[in-house]
């Protein structure tokens, strides 16, 4: 793991852990969450002052407020009455906003994305009004800024679970089912997300971004994603089509046609690489085509230790035009 | 007064009786009941024993899995740390989860049952001795074996909930899950059967006049405790066996291109799951409200309300098990139910929180270690609970699901509602047991580092969760602000470590076992525990006046200890109870227990061999296993059911008490049929899967087969039933010799019959249970009738061997009753089962 | 059998009550028969408990001795707590 530390994820600024992703919210559908999240934060500490101040007295009180407490009024008091009342409160509001919050409920949106939870990285799939595939993808969510995008989501294997704690709650993929969710950003970034069901393996190390773009640029981003140029012939595509590496990937308008691991026809446009876990740069390219098992230790890519480090060149630069 | 078993309850105005007992009497008390020793303390049956060793192997297990979380603590102190491979990481925190849930928590409850409740209720032993050895004996040995799997890399690594299908032979091949699976759902039998021991010991022990109102409430908390167990633990008992089913045969339950669905799993699981953590909650918090009365020397202020909490808490616990899958995508109004029971779940916790409190005020609180420790445990708790709260309001569920805030809630309500009571428990009872109490100066420390580690450990944790770290991951990366909170969670964990290891040394310094000469009442508690005993417990059953008969009675201990209450010697020259009613206490009988032996240890050793051997796949050795297991078993009933001369003797006072009873009365009658319960909350959990698995999947339905095949399945399990209860009639008439043994060997065979048409039934129709989920389903019901079959027919067979010996007693016997009562359940549930898997199919 | 029924009783009510529910909830998805089934049940429920509770205040008059008043004492508490719950229990038809 020695190798990990000095290839993984430098800091810019782009993960910041602070403030806590959950109580920074970047749209509608975890803002809401984030403000009940204060006000059952503001909640627990009423209650624990309830409860410390009744110990207090209890142990170190005046005699005389002492025995007051010590029957079962106090009992009925704060133990039924109070939580009885905080507790009706809550579950309205609770039961409201969940409703508010499903998929099921509120207007249709007219942009959906599925996503597909593999081992251990996610497929993505944009989809036109009748549910077909425009354009493949993977570890990466393009969404444009203020529209609200429904979420097909699937597993191909076990159960996984989405998780953009900026842009909502999380929901678990489930193999034979597809549930929906929706997200939505109101600012332009790049949002962290992360597998959040333990799918065994490398499951720490299954991470994605989504990207909120402003409407034109994602238009533009569509665009280009449903009619990719088909490459030129060059050293890297043909090491690419004759190494291996068409067995599993997939670059539109070239006989690569795998379909096991992630298509690469964007990859060049891609923020991370190895399921949101390295910068995305020819040299980390490089390392991850060469032996992607000392970054992210069983995964499902076998190691290309046998090519050269001109061919891991070729390759990688072969792959970063692909946009 | 009234009475429930027409006993008078003016003869209780006779004690204490007066005058002299007669001087051998105790020696003879002492010889009964005198532990073998050397190789033979194997073979101790005595619940004084049975319970420290059980405590101790306990305690044992928590160390250990706390050593699994400190290395843990020390992978994620920093990011990127290769202290653990992924893998091995993936084996500690499902040993950790694995270990603490089911071979510390569970047992540890049971063991003080075993421990404390005979004493509590005065009673000599609990109701079944040795089932209680076999019971410990399969744990120790099971346990030891299952936690070794760590050793050579075979421990399983799908997390303590083991989700399929990412432990389907698939996505874990290899035997380390099938450790999981067989190695939990044997320690389940166990803790099922010390369920059924407390249930009965609880209900039918109690020392005469200890009405319900005036029981312990301990005793309360364990009745509660048991039953939970013994309604949960089918659950789970089903899922285990459903998921090795698919992964041994291919029976597809939980694969959805086959019909079967993973979330059936999550329904069955967490139905014993979130229970579960009740289940270890309520006897620690029965300890606490047993504790704080001597601590703050007062009595319980709001005891009923304490009762009523724990039953409201038992049965709403089973309202819960879906606020485990709210990001599952379940139907929005199914959510707002299971939310709105969440809710509803918290109040009976802050009954309680305040009645200490209140209790606390009400009396004059000494800040001794155990008080030190109840008092940690409920702010600690009460931090869990409201952390509790928020996790039942489902969006904020939606962020927190998964993710460090749900560790660490789940660590302050487990931490501070069950491990410092136990704490407390270690330090409040240790006098009962040992010549020395444990140190109040050491203990001091002790309380703080543990206290403050917990919250240096965990409280961070729901920031990490917060700030986006999922629960289960093996390392995270740098850069994203997660190493401080983490490493101060590392610092805290070692604190606590330190705090476990001071009590370690002090328990090495200061405990000594004693049955007799022990430090006694340290603390001044007022219930029946604190009367001098031996290794027969208290020398007469004391007849209970109130709640705390020491402080209301304080001569109580000396008339105890003089013979001036119940049973002053052996009344029969065997070791014995006396079996009250359950509501009224009311002396009925004397129960005649059995002495040391060794065949429940090597009962216990050889299950264990069985299922250790299963697992290693060597099937042969494991059957041969098995069969000695089931021999020592009935070996060991061989001796039990044997009515001894005098019919009738005093008990004490003159008061006269049959020594043999049978019928509905008796407590073997009572446990059986709480077995029965647990075999039927199994057929129902399994219904259950049914009719799930219909409800999704329907399209992978076939039509089943002809249902003219129900005529002769109902017909054979009915007419076996109508054989076997002949043949009780007979017996009662006092009809001796072969008849009814052999009416019973002719009506069993017949429930198999039945069976073995339905089968044929189904596989002539063309069902394979590996193509789909509905025959899948189909031939589990009909592998849990195979089961009850041939445990039937070994009770039949058992009959007419105790037949042959002249040992069936007449016109009625316990064994007979027992064994007729089993299989008249089988073949009820046959007919259920045959019925309900062709009716859902053909009604939609 | 009929003292444990009457003592537990109120939990009782709310076992079934929420059975019901679940299966409802299941079966019918959220929608609005749902809605009204559960609705319907939740009344019935309410007037199971108020039903307990007279019964059990009965039971605390008439009582022959401690035990029998105190279980009434206990079961009419019960009874009114479940009161609680079962309303809660019915809220989400009415709100989720």
């Amino acid at each position: 793991m020695s190798r990990l530390i000095s290839t993984l994820w430098a800091p810019d600024g782009l993960f910041a852990g602070w403030p806590p992703a959950v109580l920074d919210p970047a749209g509608p559908y975890a803002g809401s969450i984030a403000v009940l999240t204060w006000v059952l934060f503001a909640i627990a500490l009423l209650v624990l002052a309830v409860v410390g101040t009744a110990l207090w007295i209890a142990l170190w009180g005046k005699q005389r407020t002492r025995q007051r407490l010590g029957g079962s009024r106090l009992i009925w008091i704060a133990g039924i009455a109070f939580p009885v009342v905080v507790l009706t409160l809550l579950l309205v509001y609770g039961l409201r906003l969940t409703s508010s919050l499903s998929a099921g409920t509120g207007p249709r949106t007219d942009l959906r994305i599925r996503v597909t939870g593999e081992m251990w990285w996610w497929r993505v799939a944009y989809l036109d009004a009748e549910g077909r595939v425009v354009s493949w993808d993977a570890n990466e969510l393009h969404i444009p800024v203020g529209r609200t995008v429904e979420l097909e989501l699937e597993s191909a294997d076990v159960i996984h679970s989405f998780w953009v704690p900026r842009l909502s709650g999380k929901t678990d993929m489930i193999p034979g089912r597809r549930n929906l969710i929706k997200i939505q950003a109101d600012a332009p970034g790049v949002y962290a997300g992360q597998c959040a069901e333990y799918c065994g393996g490398p499951h720490a190390l299954m991470g994605f971004v989504v990207i909120a773009q402003p409407p034109a640029d994602f238009a533009r981003f569509m665009r280009a994603a449903s009619h990719p140029a088909a490459p030129p012939p060059s050293p890297g595509r043909q090491l690419f089509e004759t190494a291996g590496c068409a067995a599993c990937h997939r670059i539109a308008g070239t006989p690569a046609n795998g379909m096991e691991g992630p298509d690469l026809t964007l990859l060049g446009r891609r923020r991370t690489l190895g399921a949101g876990i390295l910068p995305n740069n020819h040299g980390t390219l490089m390392g991850w085509i060469g032996d992607s098992q000392a970054i992210k230790p069983g995964n499902r890519m076998p190691p290309f230790s046998m090519l050269s480090s001109a061919e891991l060149d070729a390759l990688a630069t072969y792959l970063e035009q692909r946009k | 007064m009234t009475s429930e078993t027409g006993f008078d309850p003016n003869l209780y105005d006779r004690f204490p009786t007066s005058g002299p007992r007669p001087e051998n009497e105790l020696e003879e008390l002492e010889r009964i009941w005198r532990p073998p020793s050397g190789w033979g303390r194997l073979g101790i049956i005595n619940n004084n024993y049975i319970g420290i060793w059980y405590i101790g192997t306990a305690f044992l297990f928590f160390l250990l899995a706390g050593i699994l979380a400190l290395v843990m603590r020390v992978q994620l102190a920093l990011p990127l740390q290769g202290v653990l491979s992924e893998h091995q990481y993936a084996e500690f925190f499902t040993m950790h989860g694995t270990v603490m849930m089911f071979l510390f928590a569970v047992p540890m409850m049971e063991a003080l049952g075993v421990l404390l409740l005979p004493q509590m209720l005065a009673a000599r032993d609990l109701p079944f001795p040795r089932l209680s050895a076999y019971a410990f004996w399969a744990y120790f040995a099971g346990g030891l074996s299952f936690f070794a799997s760590i050793f050579v890399g075979l421990a399983p690594t799908g997390g303590w909930f083991m989700y399929p299908p990412l432990t389907s032979s698939v996505y874990s091949p290899g035997i380390n899950a099938d450790f999981w699976l067989l190695g939990i759902g044997f320690i389940e039998i166990s803790a099922i059967a010390g369920a059924i021991e407390i249930i009965v010991g609880v209900l039918r022990t109690r020392a005469p006049g200890m009405t319900l109102d005036r029981m312990p409430i301990f005793a309360w908390g364990m009745l509660v405790f048991a039953g939970m167990v013994v309604i949960a633990f089918p659950a789970v008992i089903l899922c285990t066996l459903l998921l090795e089913l698919e992964r041994a045969l291919n029976w597809p339950f939980f694969d959805p291109t086959r019909g079967g669905d993973p979330l059936l799993w999550q329904h069955l699981f967490w139905f014993f799951g979130h229970p579960e953590v009740y289940i270890i909650f309520l006897p620690a918090a029965a300890l606490v409200s047993s504790m704080i009365p001597a601590l703050a020397r007062t009595r319980l202020v709001g005891h009923n309300l304490v009762v009523i909490a724990f039953l409201a808490t038992a049965f709403i616990s089973f309202g819960v098990w879906a606020h485990h899958m709210f990001a599952t995508g379940m139907p929005l109004l199914s959510i707002g139910f299971f939310s709105a029971a969440s809710m509803a779940v918290s109040v009976p916790a802050g009954i309680q929180v305040f009645a200490w409190i209140a209790t606390f005020a009400a009396g004059t609180p000494k800040f001794n270690v155990p008080t030190l420790f109840v008092l940690g445990g409920l702010v600690t708790f009460v931090i869990g609970g409201l952390t509790g709260v928020m996790v039942a309001m489902v969006p904020f569920d939606w962020q927190a699901h998964d993710t460090y805030f749900i560790v660490a809630h789940l660590h302050y309500v487990l931490i501070g509602g069950s491990v410092f009571p136990l704490f407390a428990a270690f330090y409040y009872w240790t006098p009962m047991t040992s010549a020395r109490p444990l140190s109040e100066r050491l203990g001091k420390w002790v309380f703080w580092l543990m206290f403050a580690g917990m919250q240096v450990a965990f409280m961070p944790m729901h920031l990490s969760g917060l700030m986006g770290m999922p629960r289960r991951v093996f390392t995270y990366l740098p850069g994203r602000e997660l190493t401080a909170t983490n490493l101060i969670s590392t610092v805290g964990a070692y604190l606590l470590a330190a705090g476990v290891a001071l009590f370690l040394f002090d328990l090495a310094r200061s405990f000594r076992f004693r049955m007799e000469g022990n430090a006694g009442n340290v603390y001044g508690g007022g219930t029946l525990e604190w009367l001098p005993t031996g290794s027969y417990s208290s020398r007469s059953i004391p007849l209970v006046r109130g709640r705390q008969p020491l402080w209301q009675d304080p001569a109580l201990a000396d008339d105890v200890r003089d013979g001036r209450y119940f049973l002053p010697r052996s009344a029969t020259g065997f070791r014995e109870t006396i079996i009250t009613s359950p509501l009224r206490a009311e002396p009925e009988y004397l129960e005649i227990m059995p002495g040391p032996s060794g065949w429940p240890f090597s009962a216990a050793i050889f299950t264990a061999l069985f299922f250790m051997l299963m697992t290693v796949q060597a099937y042969g050795v494991a059957l041969v296993c098995g069969a000695i297991a089931i021999g020592c078993v009935l070996r060991w009933l061989w001796d039990t059911d044997r009515p001894v001369a005098p019919e009738e003797v005093d008990a004490g006072g003159g008061i006269m008490l049959p020594t043999y009873v049978t019928g509905p009365r008796s407590h073997g009658w009572w446990a059986v049929v709480i077995l029965l319960v647990v075999i039927g909350m199994i057929f129902l959990m399994t219904v259950f899967s049914l009719v799930y698995l219909f409800g999704i999947h329907p399209r992978f339905w076939a039509p089943v087969p002809p249902l003219g095949w129900l005529a002769p399945i109902l017909i054979f399990n009915a007419g076996g039933a109508m054989l076997v209860l002949t043949a009780r009639r007979l017996l009662c008439r006092g009809t001796t010799l072969w008849t009814p043994p052999t009416l019973m060997l002719l009506g069993t065979p017949m429930l198999a019959l039945a069976l073995a048409l339905d089968f044929w039934s189904w596989r002539s129709a063309g069902f394979d249970p590996q193509l789909t989920a509905q025959a899948a389903v189909v031939h589990a019901f009909m592998a849990q009738q195979a089961m009850l079959c041939a445990v039937s027919l070994l009770m039949a067979f058992y009959i007419a061997a105790r037949a042959s010996r002249g040992m069936l007693t007449a016109p009625r016997s316990n064994s007979f009753d027992i064994a007729t009562i089993f299989i008249v359940y089988t073949a009820a549930q046959g007919c259920a089962a045959a019925l309900i898997v062709r009716a859902l199919p053909t009604a939609m | 059998m009929r003292s444990w029924g009457l003592f537990l009783g109120g939990l009782l009510v709310w076992a079934a009550q929420f059975l019901l529910l679940y299966a409802i909830g299941s079966i019918l998805l959220t929608s609005l028969p749902a809605r009204l089934l559960a609705g319907l049940i939740t009344i019935v429920a309410i007037g199971a408990d108020v039903w307990l509770i007279l019964a059990a205040r009965a039971r605390l008059r008439t009582g022959r001795d401690r035990l029998d008043r105190w279980m009434a004492a206990l079961a009419l508490t019960i009874a009114a707590l479940s009161l609680v719950a079962v309303t809660w229990q019915g809220l989400p038809a009415l709100l989720a």
